[in-house]
């Protein structure tokens, strides 16, 4: 008997969430708010896009509207944001933090970042070998260490500016 | 963060400076000059006893003059 009573009421409830799930392909409705943020500078301040595109720490995600609320650090790597149609923008950043927030809203704070055109590929590469020739010297293991976290810094700019 | 060793010998903070410092020296000519501007962190102290400030100190003044006096941003 409760049974039958539990159906009923489930089947109330089914219909109005299956409207509210429904979307058109020729348009994206949903767009999630982004919020973009150096100490220095904010590059998007609530700014509706489509999709970012971050380097996460445990991989490229892909961020669209109503994601689930999550934190995830960054890596080095660009970030890729696609305001509306085909047209996207990209930075690099040098790491930080991204946070999508309970109501569609994405916070990505970043110590450093620049779009990818103000890069210079020959500075990159020298300093890529200078850090390498530190990291395979003979310092001390904290100096070793820090020249091999700018070689990978270096490296994802290589691939960034590489696959612009 | 292949190298996730790192945590053995920085905290996070040092980490992300690091990180910053490597793209900062990565940018073109013109925009690096500025960006180097905020990667300096300059700090004076100074040791007070018995309501008698002493002499200020500076922590790192090779640094700081390497930047120089700069216009406003």
């Amino acid at each position: 008997m409760s049974a039958l009573r539990l159906l009923s009421s489930a089947a109330r409830r089914a219909p109005s969430t299956l409207a509210q799930q429904r979307r058109g392909y020729a348009e994206v409705a949903d767009k999630i708010s982004l919020s973009l943020v150096l100490p220095h500078q904010a590059i998007f301040t609530s700014k509706d896009v489509v999709q970012v595109n971050v380097a996460a720490a445990t991989g490229d995600m892909g961020i669209l509207a109503n994601h689930v609320p999550s934190i995830e650090a960054l890596r080095p790597g660009m970030i890729e944001v696609i305001e509306s149609g085909n047209a996207s923008k990209k930075w690099f950043a040098s790491g930080g933090f991204a946070t999508v927030h309970p109501g569609n809203k994405l916070t990505i704070n970043v110590v450093e970042a620049a779009p990818l055109e103000s890069f210079s590929s020959e500075a990159v590469r020298a300093n890529l070998q200078e850090a390498l020739k530190v990291a395979a010297g003979n310092g001390s293991e904290e100096d070793k260490m820090e020249a091999r976290i700018e070689a990978d810094v270096y490296e994802a700019l290589q691939h960034a500016l590489g696959s612009k | 963060m292949s190298s996730a060793t790192w945590r053995n010998f920085f905290t996070y903070n040092k980490y992300a400076q690091i990180t910053a410092r490597a793209v900062r020296q990565s940018l073109k000519e013109s925009e690096r000059v500025v960006a180097e501007k905020r990667g300096t962190t300059a700090l004076k102290y100074q040791q007070w006893e018995n309501g008698v400030g002493g002499p200020q100190v500076l922590l790192n003044p090779e640094e700081v003059k390497k930047v120089g006096k700069s216009a406003a941003v």
